[in-house]
């Protein structure tokens, strides 16, 4: 038994440890997420006006700072007893301001922190046993995904093409935020009661000229056909098998056209999306097309036990057609991409949040009982350096995470869950297609797909919401005064690129607050295990995971362990969301919530 | 335009530093070479932002700015290949793959790089500086042997330069102990390289994110000679050690607000949404030394106020204590002691009485340490100006 261990795991946000045991046969056999920072964010909430928590809670995380902002203004707008009169045109500038980060989120997921992986010089090494076909890939990985400090063999390269080109469309989708929301990150549009900004009708304008340029950027690297195209074959499709069957026939065109030639650049129409899909997956790439080669992705991060894990959107972005206000407990027929909660075997249920329990058992939190509702807990960071150790196994404490699950259910959030849960046509159509071909559907491959296919869901909407539905000029908040928070509680459902948040607010008679919680996506799908022993769903991604690239092609090599690499960037790790502390318990009295007490800060 | 690197310095030695970084054009550094300059970045306790801002730069944009000055980025965790790796326990692979092997060749034998701190740098537990660790050893350690061997250190964002929203008051902030470089909060004699007993020069880039201008063209600045590091220090940085370029020591937020002509007809919002003055939802554009309402954010585009929001101040040392509440006007907080009644009453009416109010508040923003040489931070006296009691009201 080897141990490798990956610490830190850079290019993600925060800071993030992996340690793992791998077998003779390069196969991890078990493994610990370590989150490596306290933070103690919420408790700076604590004592303080509510209405700040909107501003200051987006200090969580400096990439998706947009979802902070909106989960805390929801939660906000139930405090101030305002929720069912937020004017439809608040409702959807949170939603334009979420589209806009959702896509500069994802693209800069896609393009800096995950795909630079694919330029790792062990694709290299494989495809080159695969003569002039691999050799082209390889140019067109390497010339596209290398990030900005790349070497081989000790020579620097040049970022790679479409690694450069992200950089500026994500800064030209927050300059479109800034427009609105003054600067990214740490935007001031989300306020108590609606936003703070009503757009002009030049505004409007400006927002579509910069997502239209954004889509020439998607046409040219991203997909190699017209967004419209793909939108119309895959999110607009009449059923998820003509969605997949579209995309197949799409690689599988580029791909007799490119055998002969040997070019899989992006002119010949191998935007990264096409490339990825076909050389990413196993089943897709080698087995339905036809490729010689692939990095088999479709096989790692999968997992194994249906019982053990769940997958879970809280809902994000308001239907325009519901009119003024909204209801906390997100619906699933209240937002353009429901709430919902999906088992292990892909069955369908409704979402209701008082299934939302945490577990610090493997936490560095003193706590004298192990796993609470959790919106009754008592947590206090470990005090003592002696006990924050990382190397002590599966059995110890070993985050500052802690462990969230959804009935007892360990669940994965994110593009994924969500996209399956919306029942969106391709990524439906392609998880339909892994199980009738044999393979587990959740995978790192398809993690990865989704998300480049919800930028693809998004942009259709928030263009309907900016042409047709949001009123230049029209009234985006309510009136609030301080006094309507008094001895009151608030939840806030949203969701963020990385998947599932939700922040929850309580206030004194004076208005102040006595406690804000937040439970983040990362805590979800990073936890370590939780008080059953059940491990997180990146645990259970990695146990059973090839340790070396495309299923150890190339033999057992504990050195360059993409299996890891692969999985945990998968999920678009947020790790100074992941990590919060809480304590102190405060019973709500105030009726909205009878059924729970609030966990603190 | 192309010039030689002689002329160029010559043309910007005419202009002088501060002029010279205002209208600087990132034409006029392409045609020039400069030697190496090496840039290790680090990220301590923070959210990502000030990297995620740095990426938003448009002029110079990141790898402009790194192509024309010259500069080779050693070490960035969120742009850099490499990562961490053991096999049991031992460094595996090499440098390509290895970031712990670049750190330690940086932390080994580097010397005379520009430091660039991101982030925190945790002290706590007790000391132990535990509730960070990065490869098996705290940040706190790593930070000390970066720093030790770094030319400067330039600090971006609230986190780094005074412990921003980590080092907000909290019930446990106490026991988290997270350090700024130089400062903590507003305190000169907690910053992290007093407690190692480590002395370097030290630029800081305030602001939560801090603007990728004011980082580039820092940075940009020392390269080309335009700040001599350590002699020009004390003349080109303000007490909290911030280019005084970029945060002026005269100017607020408020002096260039695009909704100053409400606040001088007395034209103030109750609600959010409208285009009037905010000063009465709690805007600290008056109190706040920052060019962001001429210089704009992503793009040059918007600043805060513009954009409909109270300033909330995220470029003081202090913040966000200093500044908060947030949508309360400074003088209803009590943080400084004002006459209320006083204060609110000279809000109501029209410019010359708003121009009174603003005598009064700055009177109220003045702190001791203003007494005993910091002035040069403080609001200065707008002498000349009355108050409404003064006056009587008359015009």
């Amino acid at each position: 038994m080897v141990q490798v261990t990956v610490d830190p795991v850079s290019r993600i946000e925060g800071h993030y440890r992996i340690n793992t045991e791998v077998n003779g046969d390069g196969v991890i056999t078990d493994a610990q997420s370590n989150g490596l920072q306290l933070r103690g964010f919420e408790r700076l909430l604590q004592h303080q006006d509510p209405r700040d928590a909107a501003l200051l809670s987006q200090r969580i995380c400096g990439v998706c700072p947009v979802s902070h902002g909106i989960a805390a203004a929801n939660a906000l707008d139930e405090l101030f007893g305002v929720a069912g009169e937020v004017p439809k045109n608040g409702l959807l500038m949170r939603n334009i301001h979420q589209a806009l980060n959702f896509i500069a989120s994802h693209a800069a997921h896609v393009y800096v922190l995950w795909g630079p992986d694919l330029a790792n010089p062990a694709y290299r090494d494989i495809l080159a046993k695969y003569g002039d076909v691999g050799n082209a890939v390889w140019k067109e990985l390497q010339g596209r995904f290398a990030p900005l400090i790349y070497q081989i063999d000790g020579t620097s390269y040049p970022a790679g093409s479409s690694y450069l080109g992200a950089i500026v469309e994500f800064r030209r989708l927050h300059e479109a935020i800034s427009l609105i929301a003054s600067k990214m990150p740490h935007p001031v549009l989300q306020h108590v009661g609606g936003v703070v900004y009503s757009p002009t009708v030049a505004d409007i304008g400006q927002i579509l000229s910069y997502v239209t340029k954004t889509m020439e950027f998607v046409k040219t690297f991203t997909l190699g056909v017209s967004p419209d195209t793909w939108i119309e074959n895959t999110y607009r499709a009449s059923s998820p098998q003509k969605a997949a069957t579209f995309v197949l026939n799409h690689l599988q065109e580029l791909l007799n056209k490119s055998l002969d030639s040997k070019d899989f650049s992006h002119s010949a129409g191998w935007g990264d999306v096409p490339l990825f899909a076909a050389f990413g997956s196993e089943l897709i790439g080698e087995k339905l097309i036809g490729l010689p080669i692939s990095m088999k992705m479709d096989l790692a991060g999968t997992y194994k036990d249906p019982d053990k894990i769940g997958f879970l959107s809280y809902g994000v972005f308001f239907k325009p057609e519901k009119g003024n206000g909204y209801d906390p407990t997100s619906p699933a027929d209240s937002r353009v991409i429901p709430s919902g909660y999906m088992n292990g075997y892909f069955k369908l249920e409704k979402f209701d949040y008082k299934k939302i329990s945490e577990s610090v058992s493997h936490s560095f939190y003193i706590d004298d009982v192990n796993d609470r509702p959790p919106w009754n807990g008592v947590t206090v960071p470990e005090g003592n350096p002696e006990n924050i150790d990382y190397t002590k196994g599966s059995r110890s404490r070993y985050s500052w995470a802690k462990a969230p699950h959804y009935d007892g259910i360990p669940c994965e959030v994110g593009p994924l869950a969500r996209m399956m849960i919306m029942g969106e046509p391709l990524v439906t159509g392609l998880v339909k297609t892994f199980q009738d071909n044999g393979y587990y559907p959740v995978n790192n491959y398809t993690r990865m797909i989704a998300r480049m296919q919800e930028i693809l869901v998004v942009v259709p909407e928030m263009i309907e919401w900016l042409t047709q539905d949001l009123q230049a000029g029209g009234k985006v908040a309510v009136h609030t005064d301080l006094s309507m928070a008094k001895s009151s509680t608030g939840m806030g459902l949203w969701e963020a690129p990385r998947g599932a948040l939700g922040h929850w607010i309580a206030t004194g008679p004076d208005s102040m607050v006595t406690l804000y919680q937040a439970v983040v996506p990362s805590t979800w799908n990073l936890a370590p295990r939780n008080s059953q022993g059940i491990p997180s769903p990146v645990e259970q991604a990695l146990i059973g995971t090839k340790i070396s690239a495309a299923e150890n092609a190339l033999g057992v090599d504990y050195s360059n362990p993409l299996g890891i690499l692969h999985t945990a960037r998968s999920y678009d790790p947020c790790l100074a969301c992941a990590v919060h502390t809480i304590d102190k318990t405060t019973i709500d009295k105030t009726g909205k919530h009878p059924d729970y007490t609030i966990k603190v800060l | 335009m192309k010039m030689d690197r002689r002329t160029f310095i010559k043309a910007v030695g005419v202009l002088g530093a501060s002029l010279f970084l205002q209208t600087y054009k990132n034409d006029i550094a392409k045609a020039l070479e400069f030697s190496e300059t090496k840039v290790v970045w680090l990220h301590g306790v923070m959210d990502s932002g000030c990297t995620i801002s740095m990426l938003d730069g448009g002029s110079p944009d990141i790898i402009e700015f790194l192509q024309e000055y010259n500069l080779k980025l050693l070490y960035h965790e969120v742009l850099m290949m490499q990562q961490g790796i053991f096999v049991d326990g031992k460094l595996a692979n090499t440098s390509d793959l290895n970031s712990e092997i670049v750190l330690d060749e940086i932390l080994g034998r580097e010397k005379g790089y520009v430091l660039v701190s991101e982030g925190a740098i945790s002290n706590g537990p007790q000391g132990s500086g535990k509730y960070l660790m990065l490869g098996g050893r705290t940040y706190k350690e790593i930070y000390a042997k970066a720093a030790k061997n770094a030319l400067a250190i330039v600090a971006i964002g609230n986190c780094a330069t005074n412990g921003g929203v980590n080092s907000a008051k909290s019930d446990i902030v106490e026991l988290m102990d997270p350090r700024g470089v130089a400062f903590t909060m507003e305190d000169a004699s907690k910053g992290i390289l007093d407690l190692l007993g480590i002395e370097k020069p030290v630029i800081n880039l305030t602001g939560c994110p801090t603007h990728p201008d004011w980082v580039f063209l820092t940075i940009g600045a020392v390269v080309l000679g335009k700040i001599k590091i350590p002699d020009d220090l004390p003349s080109v940085l303000d007490h909290w050690k911030r280019p005084k370029v970029f945060f002026p020591p005269d100017h607020v937020i408020h002096d260039n607000c695009s909704r100053r002509g409400y606040y001088d007809r007395g034209e103030f919002e109750l609600t959010v949404g409208g285009p009037k003055c905010l000063w009465k939802l709690g805007c600290k554009g008056p109190y706040t030394h920052a060019d962001c309402a001429t210089r704009n954010w992503n793009g040059h585009l918007n600043y805060c106020p513009q954009a409909g929001s109270p300033c909330i101040g995220c470029v003081q040392p202090g913040f966000p204590d200093s500044t908060r509440p947030f949508f309360v006007e400074i003088e209803k907080t009590g943080i400084v002691g004002t006459n209320i009644t006083t204060v609110a009453g000279v809000a109501i009416g029209g410019a010359l009485l708003a121009a009174g109010a603003h005598a009064v508040r700055r009177t109220a923003m003045k702190r001791p340490e203003d007494e005993e040489g910091f002035a040069e931070e403080s609001i200065p006296e707008e002498t000349g100006e009355k108050t409404i009691e003064e006056t009587g009201g008359e015009k």
